[in-house]
């Protein structure tokens, strides 16, 4: 079977769409794109992040014309970006170059740099605020904090004990060299002298490269990602990692001058990154520890960790549980496959439907009948024909997709 | 980026400056109607930001970022800026004040102070930053000797 038209009145779909955007006509005022890009940063980024194209008023602008929904605005993202062109391809920035506004280690207590907290909410209680339901403006309650900005070194307050001079503005010394400085990692190889592969313009082959694995991952939708990496940890795999450290901030974006060749900086992008630790020590001769790495768009630290998982979980190389098989994790995580292929199951099938219902009425309609062999002979004392009739045949794993041909999947 | 003669600085001050900036400073020059050409029209594109992976070191995609370049020859001078996001105005604009700095044009000198007043409203703005996420640097303490 092919395709199958199925025709309505463009009228009315376009009607349904009026509808749909109906629902945002009220007596308020619209919301502004800078509204979503500021106090709803954390849906933008999803989006971003999901739809693996950074723009930031891109996206508040798809965050508003999907109503909220996340993965439409990934998908309206992706949608635009099929319509560019690419200038270029940066040269690897080194997570040493993160401007971090937010580090914790969950390894090591006294990482140097300090642990610094950031812009959370990890630490309190999860309640209703409900002074935010007749908020008249948003305030900002780190106004009166004492801070001098204008000190030669950039710096106020009480110097932190411990921060070498690298540790300064925003620069904080990765903890993989923290370990790497005693030897627990190896040292890192000589860069590949290949392009990365890159999963937009080449299909991901199996078994995969890694960075195939971690720009997969890195675009994954959120809640797959975190599933999955959840089922490492509740024992559907081996993983269950320290976190050397979860890092937020704006790494840049440097693209070579055509004038100069040099490189210099057009923006940054915010991200979050991770660093799991994973004890496979007594599997190596040299005592060392494996590592899995999270990276993604915006402040996502759950995407990030679940990332790390799931990238730690995959290097292991085995295949008995889904968060170690590539292939399955690769194939499920991404969003705009998963809602392309859940969604579409709400679009027209008759089609299909009708083949199923004829297929089974057939059956019935053979079930309901005497079996004309019994009137003529008695029934064979061995039982072979019992199952004349296999009701079993209409829907049986080994069957063909009777979904294939309609949406042509 | 604190040098707007220099053109590397300069293509980071204007990636940096507030876009309106950048316009009012191309309407002025424009206002005399000097020879302009647009080599490149400013068009949103795609650099894929790569990554190094801090354990193995191996690069990766991590994803793509839209910005907007843009490239034009003002009275014989060329001129080239990017701007992050889709900004088609705001990068033709920067590339014709990049092109008038590097001919020296009688508002080079104002458009240099904006852009350097720029790089260091960036800079006091990351400075701010990183000082307010300092003050909650916590020592995170073991309690097992206190149980």
């Amino acid at each position: 079977m092919g395709y199958v038209a199925v025709t309505a009145g463009e009228e009315l779909i376009e009607r349904a769409a009026d509808l749909f955007d109906a629902q945002r006509a009220d007596d308020e005022p619209p919301v502004t794109l800078d509204q979503f890009d500021g106090q709803l940063a954390r849906l933008t980024a999803q989006a971003m992040s999901e739809g693996g194209l950074y723009a930031p008023r891109l996206a508040a602008l798809a965050v508003k014309q999907a109503q909220g929904d996340s993965v439409e605005a990934a998908f309206l993202l992706r949608a635009y970006r099929s319509t560019l062109e690419r200038w270029d391809e940066t040269e690897p920035v080194d997570p040493d170059e993160l401007f971090a506004t937010r580090r914790v280690s969950p390894a090591y207590k006294d990482v140097p740099g300090g642990q610094i907290l950031g812009p959370t909410k990890d630490y309190t209680q999860r309640l209703l605020d409900f002074g935010l339901v007749d908020e008249g403006t948003v305030t900002d309650p780190t106004a009166d904090w004492d801070i001098a900005t204008d000190r030669d070194d950039g710096e106020s307050g009480p110097e932190e004990p411990g921060h070498d001079e690298k540790d300064q503005r925003g620069r904080l010394t990765n903890v993989m060299q923290v370990l790497r400085d005693e030897g627990l990692v190896a040292p890192a190889g000589d860069p590949p002298t290949e392009e990365p592969v890159d999963t937009t313009r080449e299909p991901v082959t199996h078994p995969p490269e890694r960075e195939a694995v971690l720009q997969e991952l890195a675009r994954g939708e959120t809640g797959a990602i975190t599933a999955l990496g959840y089922s490492a940890l509740r024992g559907y795999g081996q993983v269950h990692p320290t976190l050397a450290e979860v890092r937020v901030g704006q790494l840049p974006v440097q693209v070579e001058h055509p004038y100069t060749s040099d490189q210099v900086r057009v923006t940054d992008t915010g991200v979050t990154e991770t660093e799991a630790i994973v004890p496979v020590y007594e599997k190596r001769d040299d005592p060392q520890f494996a590592f899995g790495y999270g990276l993604t768009f915006g402040r996502n630290e759950r995407k990030a960790i679940g990332m790390s998982v799931l990238d730690a979980s995959i290097a292991l190389k085995g295949s008995d549980e889904p968060a170690e098989d590539p292939e399955f994790v690769l194939d499920t995580v991404d969003a705009m496959d998963a809602f392309g292929f859940i969604e579409h199951l709400k679009l027209p099938h008759y089609v299909t439907f009708e083949s199923i219902l004829d297929r089974i009425r057939t059956l019935r309609d053979d079930d309901a009948e005497p079996p004309r062999a019994e009137a003529a002979e008695p029934p064979d004392a061995t039982g072979s024909n019992e199952s004349s009739i296999d009701t079993g045949s209409g829907g049986g794993p080994g069957e063909t997709d009777s979904d294939g041909g309609e949406d042509g999947e | 980026m604190d040098n707007a003669y220099d053109r590397n600085d300069r293509f980071e001050l204007i990636a940096a400056c507030d876009g309106e900036t950048l316009a009012g400073f191309a309407d002025e020059i424009l206002a005399a109607e000097p020879p302009l050409r647009v080599l490149q029209e400013p068009r949103p594109q795609l650099v894929m930001q790569q990554v190094r992976e801090p354990v193995e070191g191996r690069p990766f995609n991590l994803g793509e970022v839209v910005v907007t370049p843009a490239e034009v020859r003002l009275d014989g001078e060329e001129g080239f800026a990017m701007r992050p996001g889709k900004a088609e105005r705001h990068a033709l604009s920067g590339a014709i004040v990049d092109a008038a700095v590097a001919g020296d044009h009688s508002l080079a000198g104002d458009i240099v102070t904006d852009l350097e007043a720029a790089g260091e409203a960036f800079e006091r703005e990351r400075r701010e930053t990183w000082t307010r996420s300092r003050h909650t640097t916590v020592d995170f303490d073991v309690m097992e000797d206190e149980l």
